[in-house]
Parts: C-alpha cells; structure tokens; sequence
C-alpha cells in the first residue's frame, strides 16, 4: 500500500520572491496513476522533485505509506525514477545499469542477475543486457530507463517527462504500452508531463498546476467537461476551448455576437446572482456547429485533418473583429472566404471575472 | 515566506558536507602557500641584510618607498612589462596563425601538430642553452650560418639583443600552447553557423572577421590571461641565455638577484616580491572581468 | 563534394590547398628544428658539434655514454633520472588525490562559495616561485627537508594543485547533473558516486590533467635548484651542470639534453589528443 501525500508542500528557491510550488495539497491512492501537468514553469516538475527528495521541501510536508519522508534523502524513500533525458550511466551496460541500485543495496550478484533479467523480460530488452546506451535507440534506451527503476520494486514511481524525448509516433506508442506496464504492475505513479494530450490519455486522474498553484485535480473526464476556471479550460482539451470575454450588464443578456449564449440552469442562475461585470463564456470547437443560424462570420483558416475539420471563423462580437474555432464533422466544403453561420451544440462554459467557474 | 527549521538545519548540514571534500587540498595549498606569503609580507616590513650579517629590524613601510625611488627596482619592472607583453602578444598571434593552418584537414596533420607541440614540452633551462649555443650563437649558431647562406654577416643575438632574444624563446616555447587552445577554439565554432554564413555568401575573410574572431575572443583572453601569469615569472630562461644582463632584469630576477643571488638584502627582497604579487593581483582582477565572464555561464549545480 | 568550412582553405583550388599545406609542414619543420638539431649535435663528437655546423657525419654514442657515466663530485645520471622520476611521480598522484575530491566539491555538488575558492586557488599561482623563496628555504631548512626528495615533492604538489582543481573541475562540470541524482535516488554513497559514476567519465579528463601535472613538475628548474644543491638533484639541474667555460661542450649538453626532455616529450607526443582536449577544457571552462 504506497499512497502518496502532499500536505501544503513548498519550494520556495533563494533568492526568489514567488515560490516554485505553492502549499501543495494532494492526495495519490494506492496504484494510481496521477499525472501532474501545467505549462513550462508551472512547478510540476519541482513538486515531482520534491517528492523525489531532490528538492528541499522549504514548508509543509511528504508523505509516503503513511510516513513523513519530508527529511528523508532519496535513497531512504524506496522511491525509483524515470528522467526525461533518461540518465542512464554511460560506463556501464544495461545489466550493470539496471542492477546498479540493487549493488548499492548489497545485494548478491547473482540475485541481482535475477531480477535483472526478470524486467528486462518484461520490457523486451533482453537481447540489449550487455550493450552500452551509446549503442542504443532513443525508444531502446528509455525502456532501459523504465527498467532501472521497475528492478527496484519501489513503493512509488515518478516519471519526469520520460517519453518528451522520443519522436512523435514513438511517443503515442510508447504511451499505451506505458500505461498498460503500469496497471500491470500497480505500483503508484507520479507522471510529469507538459502534453495535456499524454496526461489526459494516461493519467487515472490529472492535477494541473500553474504557477506553482494547483489548479484542479480531478478524473480526465471531469477536467475536460467541468474545468474549474478558465486557466484550465484554456489550457485542456485539443484544439484549446474558445474563451470570450462579455461584457454582463444589466439588460443585455450574454450574447455571442448576434447569438445568445445557453446556459445550463444552474450556471444561468448563479450568473443572475453574481451580477455584472466582465465574464467569459467557454466554448469547445466540438461544441459548435456551422450552418445557416446562428451569428454570421467569414471564414479565415480551415483545417482540414481528413477526419475532422476545424473552421477558423471571423465574427463580429461586441463591435469588435473576434476569431472563433469550430469543428466540422469529417471532410467539408467549406472554404476561406465563405459566409457562414456559428451556433451552439449545448450549453456553454461560464467564468467569473475572477476566472472561477460560474455554477457548479 | 518563512521556512521550516527542520529544513534550515538540514540544509546547513548539507553544506557543511559539501564542504568535506574540498578541505584537504585547501587546507594544503594554504599551508605550504600562504605561509611563506605571510612570512615575505612580515620581512618585507623589515630591514634585514645578511651580507654582512645585522640584526633584524622592524622599518616599517621604508622598503616599499625605497622600491619605488629605487631605480633599478622601476627599471626591473619595466623589462617585466615589455617582456610579457611581447611574449605574450606574439605567442598568441602566431598561435592563432599555427591553429588557423592546423584546422585544416590534410595528410600528416597530426604529425606537424605534433612537431609544433615540441617547444612546449622542452625542459626551459634545455631550451635557453640550446638556443644560445646552438642557434644564437654568434660564430656557430645555426641562425647565422643560415643568414650566412644568403651573404648576410653574422649577428650576435644575445649581446647585441639580449632581451629580444630570451622575447624570441619564449614565444618559441609559448606558442605551441596558445595554439592549442586557439585550435580548440576553432574546431568548437559550430558549423552550422558557419555554413549558413558561406550559404549567405559571405566571403572567408569576412566570415573569419565577424564570426570566427568573435567566437575565439574569450579563447583568446584566456590564452593572454594564462599566459600573462605565467611569463611573469620567467625566470630560467633568463639564466640560461644571458646570465642575468641587465637588460633582461625582470622583476622576479630582480627579486632573486637582491636576496640569495648575491645582494642578501632580504627584506628589500621580500618587499619587492610583495610588489610583484599586488601587480599580478591588480592585472589579475582586470582579468577577473574575463574569468567572471566565463564563469558566469555556469550555475551552481 | 561539400565544401570546407576551415577558415584557412581560400576555395578549393586545389594547387592552393597543396601550397598551404607545404607551407604548414614548413612552419612545423622550423618550429621542431631547434629540437632535432640538439638531438642531432648528441650523436656528434666535440669537434663537430661545436664548429661551424655540421649535416652529415658518422653518429657515435660516445657522448651518451660519456654523461651517462659516473663522475665523482657530480650526481650520476641514473641518480637523477630516479630523483625525478620519483618526485614528479609522487606529487603528481598526490595532487590528483587532493585535487578529484576537492574538483568534486567545485562543481557537482559545489560549495556556496565556489567561485571564490576557485579564484583563491589561481591567486596562490601570483607570488613567483622566485620571489618566495626565502621564506620556503627557510622552512625547510627547519623542517630538515633539503636536499631531500620531500622537500620538492610537497612544493611541486602545491605548485600544480591549482591547475589540477582547475582543469579537473571543468571536466566534472561536464557530467550532466541527472546522472548523479539517477545515482543518489538509486542509492549511492558519495564515494559510489566518484568511483562509479563520474571518474569513469572523466577519465580522459583524468589522464589530461595529470600529463600536464607531469610536465610543469619535470620541467621546473628554479626550486630543485634552491632546495636540492647537493642531494636529490632532478634532472633539470643536472643538465645545466654540462655548460662549461673550460671545454667544449655542445655536443655532451645535446646528449644530456635529450635524455632529460625524452620522457616527457615522448609522454606528450602519445597523449597528445587528450592534451589537446585537457588543455582546451580546462582552460576555456
């Protein structure tokens, strides 16, 4: 049983005015796979680090199975980790990689083997033991990565970025194959990664940080149906949620353009209560149709993907020029330069002045 | 915000482990270094003559004041001065010369590479004496007997031209390691710049102007800069060419004259080197500039 | 064919390439001459050593022979040869001893100060030898260390730590930091650390910085000199004991010349790659 506990974890780095990670409070079951994602900066890699007892924990504390690892260095945590550059011992073969942590531990050389041999026959990577990573593929040697830290059975997994290095193809590959060794093997997993593509397919549930602040950590269906604000909104989902800012006064209802927004009764309420002020309506591409209601627009850009395409449309909101996305079912005839109708699918997304979710 | 105590504390126990490993070289080089550093400062303050034998006496700064009115002391250090510039700027110039032509690839270029590197690896005691015995040399010297070759009388480098000819050595022996960091500097210009600059068309004298020589600038500061430190202190070759004519006096010669070389003034002696040690401090923080420079680029890890 | 990027190939003319060529093994042969021509005059006899100069002659041993052998009231060659080899031997390793740890304290896991101790350790480099003397002849004169074998091997590992630390610390600045936290998180001591993980990186590094040591220590001249005048005698003082004002002598200093400056010659022409890379990193970084 290794769940793992953030308890107003920070990292503040001297010198510093802002902190890196920002009272940190989540809560990992045992097993789960929790993908922690955010843009560039946003501090998901140091709170992995922070866990790893790579950084020091300036306020708050770590837990691991229940015990206060906030002063314990990385060799006491039983912890193993995947880098994103891998980090494999460039001396040292792939057996004497992989077993490198079991020697550090005293273990026997022949267990060692053992246990060596028993990963490297989980990840295919039997016939590479006795190669050095110089002689390896980028795929062959994250594998080895994974292998280095699977030998140590450890309590818990923390992966920063593991496959960002690989190419695309590799990566989507990679991914299945990861997520599927994970529930295999149903050790707990912290995974870092910058591609809310990746966190979303593979992660159990998904935390998103932004400037050192966790924003909402929740099931990938959730974060993409109910985010929590509109940094998550924009920030979920592929293509990006349009965000449009209206102006709510008094009689004007919430227009889009000509169009006027719907509401769930929930979210139509709580906007009567909360009163004027400057307020975004979300809209997913998907959530959007083009036909012949809805507010006009000239078409500027589409994007045709063969399955799907995505319409880049002009439109004219509050007397301003605003560019909305919408998607389109499958191949279209829809051209740049086209006059054509944007209306809603369903209800829309609403975000307070302050960026919070409007409703539930 | 504040941070834990518990942290705090770990975090100087960790420094203080950080430190460990580096304490016994430190502890070392301060001993044997700074001790004898001390030591010179304290009889610097001193007069003590030991030829013929008088008692210590404390004198205060008299030996520096006497330094600067003295003037051989002045004349000591402007052969300093010449002799390490020249050295150092001819070395380097015909360093960066040597690494342009070595950069190229041809057949046996490893091998002139190596011939070049010999000079440097030369013991500077070997190499003074062999230069004036078998090159300078007046009557036999292989120079003379080449210029002889073409009708031009013979010259007597040494006399005629003492500290040019021990300048001549030392650029001898200096160059090869300019040239090899130079060269160093060259092969590491990416050459993806350099080919977007030929696809630009850009000509090879301009391409060396505005990208090469940029590129080689810290290269070329750190060539001057270690060489500096180290011709200060020429000394053996000083010895072996010319004996210690006065032309070639320079200060660390100077030094070694007035103490055991023959003036036993010791504290005079150790005021000078104490002189010697603030100028090389002063051209050293100048050069600081240059090793800040390079150092900034790195964070601690 | 792609063209070359080296700065000095004018086009690909290829008569030109070839001139430039000849004249790069020109200025190799005039840079290397000085030293060929010592080792030629060793092969001579007096007589034609020290004459107008002399191209084609019969080679003898003779004056090898000669410096080799014995003579009362001097140091032997064997003597010196063994002086040398044993204090240059000694505090080169002691230094590398003192200076991987200390390399390890600058850059992997660096002390707050670095920067400073770095510049501390250059500055020991500002007060000539020369000028300190005094102070060194006297301590070890305390000591009971001169002409002793102690005296220079303690002076040479001072003389030479600073370039060590210096050099060693750019080449453990190269071991990317993820490796040694992959190597803490999987449990390895700092020791572990040093010998598993980076030395065998920095092993070429290692080789460079010790060649140089070996070098400048070989090399020195003024402080064997000083401290070392009847006993323990190196082997740069006792070439210098072959100038004579009596008898010719060119021919006798050329063979002792070249058994002096053989070792480390010989030592820097076969590491000379890993030279050139020690002395590029090392100084640049």
């Amino acid at each position: 049983m290794a769940e793992v506990k953030f308890d107003e974890a920070c990292r503040i780095y001297p010198g510093t005015d802002e902190p890196a990670v920002d009272r940190l409070n989540l809560d990992i079951g045992d097993g789960e796979l929790l993908v922690l994602v955010g843009p560039s900066g946003s501090g998901k890699s140091t709170a992995l680090r922070m866990l790893a007892g790579l950084e020091w924990i300036d306020r708050g504390s770590v837990y691991i199975n229940g015990k206060d690892v906030t002063l314990s260095p990385p060799q006491d945590r039983d912890i193993a980790m995947v880098f994103q550059n891998y980090a494999l011992y460039p001396s040292m073969t792939v057996a004497q990689n992989m077993g490198f942590a079991l020697k550090q531990q005293g273990i026997p050389k022949a267990e060692r083997m053992k246990q060596v041999r028993e990963a490297a026959r989980i990840l295919d990577l039997e016939p590479f033991l006795d190669r050095k990573p110089k002689n390896l593929s980028g795929g062959q040697r994250q594998r080895v990565a994974m292998g280095r830290a699977i030998v140590r059975s450890p309590q818990v997994f923390l992966m920063d970025e593991p496959l960002s290095n690989l190419d695309a193809k590799l990566r989507v590959q990679t991914r299945t194959e990861l997520a599927d060794l994970q529930a295999r093997l149903g050790v707990t997993t912290v995974y870092v990664t910058h591609d809310q593509v990746e966190a979303l397919t593979m992660g159990h549930r998904v935390a998103v940080l932004n400037f050192g602040v966790l924003q909402q950590v929740d099931t990938p269906a959730i974060l993409y149906s109910r985010p929590k604000n509109r940094f998550v909104a924009g920030f979920i989902g592929s293509p990006a949620m349009n965000l449009i800012d209206v102006d709510v006064s008094g009689d004007r209802g919430l227009k889009l353009g000509d169009l006027d927004v719907p509401l769930s009764p929930e979210v139509a309420a709580a906007l009567e209560t909360s009163g004027p002020g400057k307020y975004t309506v979300g809209v997913r591409p998907e959530h959007l149709q083009i036909g012949t209601e809805g507010t006009p627009g000239e078409v500027s850009v589409v994007e045709e993907l063969g399955s799907e395409s995505f319409v880049h449309v002009a439109i004219t909101h509050q007397r301003e020029p605003l560019n909305i996305e919408v998607r389109a079912e499958g191949e279209t005839t829809i051209q740049r330069g086209d006059n054509v109708h944007v209306a809603f699918r369903g209800p829309a997304h609403l975000f307070a002045p302050d960026g919070e979710r409007v409703g539930d | 915000m504040a941070r834990s105590d518990a942290v705090k504390k770990m975090e100087k126990r960790e420094a203080w482990s950080r430190r460990i490993p580096l304490l016994p070289a430190l502890v070392f080089v301060i001993l044997i270094t700074q001790i004898p550093f001390i030591l010179s400062i304290f009889y610097s303050l001193t007069e003590w003559t030991v030829n013929p034998p008088r008692p210590r006496t404390f004198e205060g700064f008299e030996n520096y004041t006497f330094a600067f009115g003295d003037r051989f002391f002045r004349e000591a250090a402007w052969v300093t001065a010449k002799m390490t510039f020249w050295a150092v700027f001819l070395s380097v110039l015909f360093g960066l010369g040597m690494a342009i032509l070595l950069d190229r690839k041809f057949r046996g270029v490893g091998f002139v590479r190596t011939l070049v590197l010999t000079p440097f690896l030369v013991m500077p005691v070997v190499a003074s004496l062999v230069w004036k015995t078998q090159m300078f040399d007046a009557s036999f010297g292989m120079i003379n007997w080449f210029t002889g070759q073409l009708g031009l009388e013979p010259f007597e480098f040494v006399s005629k031209q003492p500290l040019w000819s021990v300048i001549g050595v030392l650029v001898w022996q200096w160059t090869p390691f300019m040239m090899l960091i130079l060269l160093a500097g060259l092969q590491s210009q990416s050459t993806s710049v350099l080919e977007a600059a030929r696809v630009d068309g850009a000509t090879k004298w301009g391409i060396f102007r505005q990208i090469t020589l940029p590129h080689l600038r810290n290269y070329i500061e750190l060539c001057a800069l270690l060489g500096t430190i180290y011709l200060i202190q020429v000394f053996d070759h000083i010895v072996g060419l010319t004996g210690g004519v006065s032309s070639t006096i320079n200060l660390p010669f100077f030094v070694f004259r007035t103490s055991i070389g023959g003036g036993w003034r010791f504290g005079e002696a150790s005021a000078y080197s104490i002189l010697v040690v603030i100028v090389t401090i002063i051209f050293a923080t100048f050069g600081l500039r240059v090793l800040s420079g390079l150092l900034e680029g790195e964070d601690a890890a | 064919m792609s063209e070359s990027t080296d700065v000095a190939d004018f086009g690909s003319n290829r008569f030109v390439r070839a001139l430039l060529s000849a004249s790069t093994y020109l200025l190799g042969f005039i840079f290397f001459f000085p030293v060929l021509w010592m080792v030629l005059n060793g092969f001579k006899t007096e007589d034609q050593a020290n004459g107008t100069p002399v191209f084609f002659f019969q080679p003898t041993l003779d004056q090898f022979r000669l410096v080799t052998e014995s003579i009362p009231g001097r140091s032997s060659f064997g003597e010196v040869i063994i002086n040398s080899f044993v204090i240059v031997l000694v505090s080169t390793m002691i230094a590398m001893i003192l200076a991987v740890p200390a390399a390890f304290a600058l850059s992997i896991r660096p002390v707050t100060k670095w920067r400073d101790v770095l510049f501390f350790f250059i500055s020991t480099k500002f007060l000539p030898v020369v000028a300190g003397i005094l102070p060194v002849y006297i301590i070890a004169r305390e000591f009971e260390l001169l002409n002793t074998r102690w005296s220079l091997i303690i002076m040479y590992t001072a003389l030479n730590l600073p370039l060590a630390v210096w050099m060693l610390r750019s080449f453990f600045q190269e071991v990317p930091s993820e490796l040694i936290e992959a190597a803490r998180i999987d449990g390895a001591s700092l020791r572990s650390q040093l010998t598993s993980i980076v030395l065998p990186i920095v092993a070429p590094g290692l080789a460079a910085t010790g060649l140089l040591c070996f070098i400048f220590a070989w090399n020195e001249f003024f402080l064997s000199l000083q401290l070392n005048t009847s006993d323990a005698q190196t082997a740069s003082v006792w070439v210098t004991g072959f100038e004579s004002q009596r008898e010719d002598f060119i021919a006798k200093l050329s063979a002792a010349s070249t058994l002096v400056v053989l070792p480390v010659v010989v030592a820097g022409w076969v590491a000379q790659k890993r030279m050139i890379r020690g002395l590029a990193m090392g100084a640049i970084k």
